[in-house]
């Protein structure tokens, strides 16, 4: 199966600053992928090179199989909303117009409904809008026009958390009935988790995590306890990360538990919690190091 | 059938009708009330000929800032809706060319008007421009639509450097210019031929002006096109 964007060895610098390095992933569709990492680890580059925004200085782009996004052909079956979006001052309603020239696939109805929850005034001037306005008509935009790969590019500046749980719900409530390719690029790890099918975790520049949520799910644990114990549980076992505050230590450690560990752990007197996908994201940024999270990931 | 997509660029691009639709002709309603008012305030001269008030100006001066407006305004979202980099500018540039001829139109049947009226009771010549805008209907009409063209294509090829090349960019483009400029009267200088050049200017005919106008025109669309093609948003 062809996948719906290809990227090898792609690269884009800025005279000196290498924002994007030798990054290389396919993404299938249907799928729903979070783009994580830090400010400035790359995700708006990769994104705008995705959507024929910003062109990359090195390696291979390909979407639908294609070469770089340049055609209209091609664009035309690709949406990107961005946090900085610039918006010409025009009125709301102007603009889903305008939209709805360009979409072939267009939802007049969802974009009417989900302005209506966004509570949007379809006369008021963008200039007039509040950011978080400006967002929600980049969500009803870049949702209603049903975009056969959709970008989303830190969809959430502005938005309260009522309107980011309208977000979620509704992407994935439109995700369910048009399946297609969705990349979420965000900080908000955790509240977008129970979305995302798989994450690619950038971390300046480079991609040091690419892995299935189901996988990364439970493959990771927390270990909390008396120093000694921790340690005697953790031997044997790849470890992550490890903290100590007085005779107390916490492990991150990575591998699937049973049973009999459960059993040990309770028995020493340990505390075992679920990683989260936030700080796995955290962790892999910080290794910088693909090869080390993925040999502590083989374990 | 969806319309092509140069077609949805125009239509998107005309959904600011306060920039391309509204703005162009209430300037030069504004300026044709202000010279009626200049014109009935001062007297006029003995001789009876036309009183010449330039007050189409204006206009072409807004048909730059019109193509400045079509990319540091409009540019980022047609792109962030799929539109290429081709076809927006080629929509663009359809777009000047028919309000060119609309303008051209205006100004054609103004002068029509302005003559069957001695102009508008007092010898005033709003559409008409000397030896640029007083032949036949139809060759103002060409001069007209032509020149505003040129001006669209200029200011949006300014607009598109601003945005490849920032402030820094745009001085360079802009002294750019002036260096050619310069180059060329240093030339004509060296051989002795400002008469000539004197000469070549007054024996030019409006449709010879048109002509150059029109390959003046056909030289910007094509660096603005080169320039929008490695254009980042």
């Amino acid at each position: 199966m062809t996948p719906a964007i290809s990227l090898t060895g792609v690269g884009r610098r800025y005279g000196d600053h290498e924002a994007l390095a030798e990054f290389t992933a396919e993404i299938a569709t249907p799928s729903i992928v979070g783009l994580l990492g830090r400010n400035g680890a790359g995700k708006s580059t990769l994104l705008r090179i995705l959507a024929g925004q910003e062109f990359a200085t090195s390696g291979r782009v390909a979407v639908f199989g294609a070469g770089p996004p340049v055609s209209d052909a091609v664009l035309r079956r690709m949406v990107l909303i961005r946090e900085d979006q610039v918006y010409p001052d025009l009125q709301v309603r102007q603009l889903v117009a305008a939209a709805a020239m360009f979409y072939p696939n267009w939802d007049a109805g969802l974009a009417d409904s989900l302005l209506e929850a966004y509570e949007l005034p379809a006369r008021r001037r963008v200039k007039k809008l509040s950011r978080g306005m400006r967002t929600a008509l980049g969500i009803v935009i870049g949702l209603a026009a049903r975009a056969e790969i959709t970008l989303f590019d830190e969809p959430y500046a502005g938005l309260d958390a009522l309107a980011r749980q309208l977000f979620y719900d509704q992407l994935l409530a439109d995700y369910t009935a048009h399946p297609r390719c969705i990349v979420l690029s965000t900080h908000l790890i955790d509240e977008a988790a129970e979305l995302l099918e798989r994450i690619l975790v950038l971390d300046h520049g480079r991609l040091v995590l690419d892995a299935a949520t189901d996988d990364v799910r439970g493959h990771a644990s927390v270990v909390t306890g008396p120093a000694a114990s921790v340690d005697r549980f953790v031997a044997d076992r790849a470890t992550l990360s490890r903290r100590t505050l007085g005779a107390q230590a916490t492990v991150m450690m990575t591998g699937r538990l049973d049973g009999r560990d459960r059993d040990l752990a309770g028995q020493l007197h340990l505390r075992l919690e679920p990683v989260t996908l936030q700080q796995l994201a955290i962790h892999a940024a910080g290794l910088r190091d693909n090869r080390s999270l993925a040999d502590a990931r083989t374990v | 059938m969806r319309p092509a997509p140069i077609v949805n660029v125009v239509r998107y691009l005309l959904l600011d009708k306060i920039t391309y639709l509204a703005l162009p002709w209430a300037w030069a309603a504004f300026g044709f009330l202000i010279d009626v008012v200049v014109l009935q305030l001062t007297p006029a001269g003995h001789q009876g000929g036309h009183r010449w008030v330039a007050g189409l100006a204006p206009v072409f001066i807004f048909a730059f800032v019109q193509g400045t407006q079509t990319v540091a305004r409009a540019l980022p979202f047609g792109l962030a809706l799929g539109a290429s980099r081709r076809t927006y500018y080629l929509g663009a540039a359809s777009l000047a060319a028919a309000l060119g001829a609309s303008f051209g139109l205006l100004v054609a049947l103004g002068q029509i008007a302005e003559r069957a009226t001695g102009g508008w009771g007092m010898n005033m010549a709003y559409f008409r421009v000397p030896y640029l805008l007083s032949g036949s209907w139809y060759q103002s009409w060409l001069t007209a639509a032509v020149a505003f063209v040129l001006l669209f294509a200029y200011g949006t090829w300014y607009g598109l450097v601003y945005r490849r090349g920032g402030m820094v960019g745009t001085v360079i483009f802009g002294g750019a210019q002036v260096a050619v400029l310069a180059l060329a009267a240093v030339l004509t200088t060296w051989a002795h031929d400002w008469a000539g050049l004197g000469r070549f200017l007054t024996a030019i005919t409006a449709a010879g002006l048109t002509a150059i106008l029109a390959a003046g025109a056909a030289v910007l669309l094509t660096g603005g096109l080169a320039t929008i093609r490695r254009l980042t948003v």
